[in-house]
């Protein structure tokens, strides 16, 4: 989760989400200095003292300011295609989970080996235990093995959700009728909270997703025992 | 009148730099003030237009005009005054004139200062009289609650949050 007045991105808990932080150093970095030249270039225009001002054209100048910016979306360019491609490679996930959105919570289905399945609804504020964090918890968390391939379903049963998890680099619309796949590595065991990115009625921003990654035993410890809750 | 000679006459009046509906307004008793020609030369004073098109002093006194004569010869024959003389006939201002500051900038300043404050005065206003309570997990014995648990779920540890706790001595990293 976020620490409150957060400004920058979570901390990268899978592989993608590391390389969307780079890239993202990398663009604004870019952002930042044209910003600047731009402002400094202002600052010079109304503050000189020159009183001829008006040069009608320049050949020179035209070149450069029209190679240089398309050598710079270029630059943009290479790395966002890098990670796109990077996110769309065939990958052998090691567990199969249906992130389903209603209104307004989700529910999750572990159907692979077992079925399983359960909802997870936002535990309302008065309700929370001290030090748990507001909007954000949810009774049932969504437990994978952690450092293993996931794929998620995502889906809807009634009107557009989608299903974010910021730390992981995930964001899916849940739409009804149709089937959007979407698959992830936890680089270390942790909570990672998201919430629904998609407005879908009055109680949209409180419907949070918790993913919890754990080792493997501790999985199968979870999972055992929510099948007996069921 | 037929539309066509309407729009020659609105075309003829335009070319002189006079709206159309000025001969409306005088027809009715209004008093027009006196339009530009905008085809011909104009005088204005502009630092990044130097030397307008035409002089400032266009109609000239007799006593103007044999200056101008003088002027014809050599200037060194020219008093300081006469060359002063002849710089007003030719501008209005001089570039010293152009550049001296005004205080407009107090006045603005003045005003986004007020404007912000009156600001200022409706969101205390709204504090006090409109927004709900704060939510209970916003004071402080929460606030330390949830940042120990935080720290206990390892929020963040590469370079956010729990990246600053001393995980040894337990206290924050100096």
């Amino acid at each position: 989760m976020a620490h409150p007045s957060q400004l920058g991105f979570q901390d990268a808990a899978s592989p993608v989400m590391e390389e969307l932080l780079h890239f993202h150093d990398h663009t604004l970095m870019i952002v930042f200095l044209i910003s600047t030249l731009v402002l400094y270039i202002i600052v010079a225009m109304v503050s000189t003292k020159l009183t001829n001002k008006y040069v009608l054209d320049s050949q020179e100048i035209e070149i450069v300011w029209t190679v240089l910016p398309a050598v710079i979306l270029i630059l943009i360019a290479l790395p966002s295609l890098r990670i796109l491609y990077l996110m769309d490679e065939i990958n052998d996930p090691h567990l199969t989970i249906k992130a389903m959105g209603h209104q307004w919570y989700w529910s999750y289905e572990y159907t692979d080996y077992e079925d399983l399945g359960f909802d997870s609804y936002m535990i309302p504020t008065q309700d929370l235990a001290p030090g748990q964090f507001r909007l954000l918890e949810a009774d049932h968390r969504m437990v994978v093995p952690m450092e293993s391939p996931i794929r998620v379903l995502v889906s809807a049963e009634d009107v557009l959700h989608s299903w974010a998890v910021p730390a992981l680099g995930i964001k899916m619309d849940a739409v009804p009728g149709r089937l959007n796949q979407t698959a992830f590595i936890t680089s270390r065991p942790g909570v990672y909270y998201g919430q629904c990115s998609e407005i879908c009625g009055a109680n949209h921003s409180f419907m949070p997703i918790v993913v919890e990654a754990v080792p493997l035993e501790h999985f199968e410890n979870w999972s055992s025992l929510m099948l007996e809750e069921s | 009148m037929s539309p066509f000679s309407a729009l020659r006459v609105a075309g003829l009046l335009a070319r002189r730099g006079v709206a159309v509906n000025i001969s409306v307004r005088a027809a009715h008793g209004h008093e027009i003030s006196k339009q530009e020609d905008m085809s011909l030369p104009m005088y204005w004073d502009r630092k990044d237009t130097p030397l307008p098109d035409i002089p400032f002093q266009k109609a000239l006194t007799a006593d103007q005009q044999s200056l101008k004569q003088k002027e014809l010869g050599s200037w060194k024959n020219l008093s300081e005054e006469e060359k002063i003389a002849l710089y007003r006939l030719a501008f209005n201002q001089t570039f010293a004139e152009m550049k001296k500051p005004t205080q407009e900038w107090k006045t603005v300043v003045g005003g986004v200062l007020i404007f912000i404050g009156l600001t200022g005065l409706v969101v205390w206003w709204q504090r006090v009289f409109v927004l709900p309570p704060q939510p209970h997990t916003l004071k402080e014995d929460w606030l330390a609650a949830q940042a120990k648990r935080m720290i206990d779920m390892r929020i963040n540890p590469v370079e956010g949050f729990s990246s600053s706790w001393d995980y040894e001595k337990n206290q924050w990293k100096k």
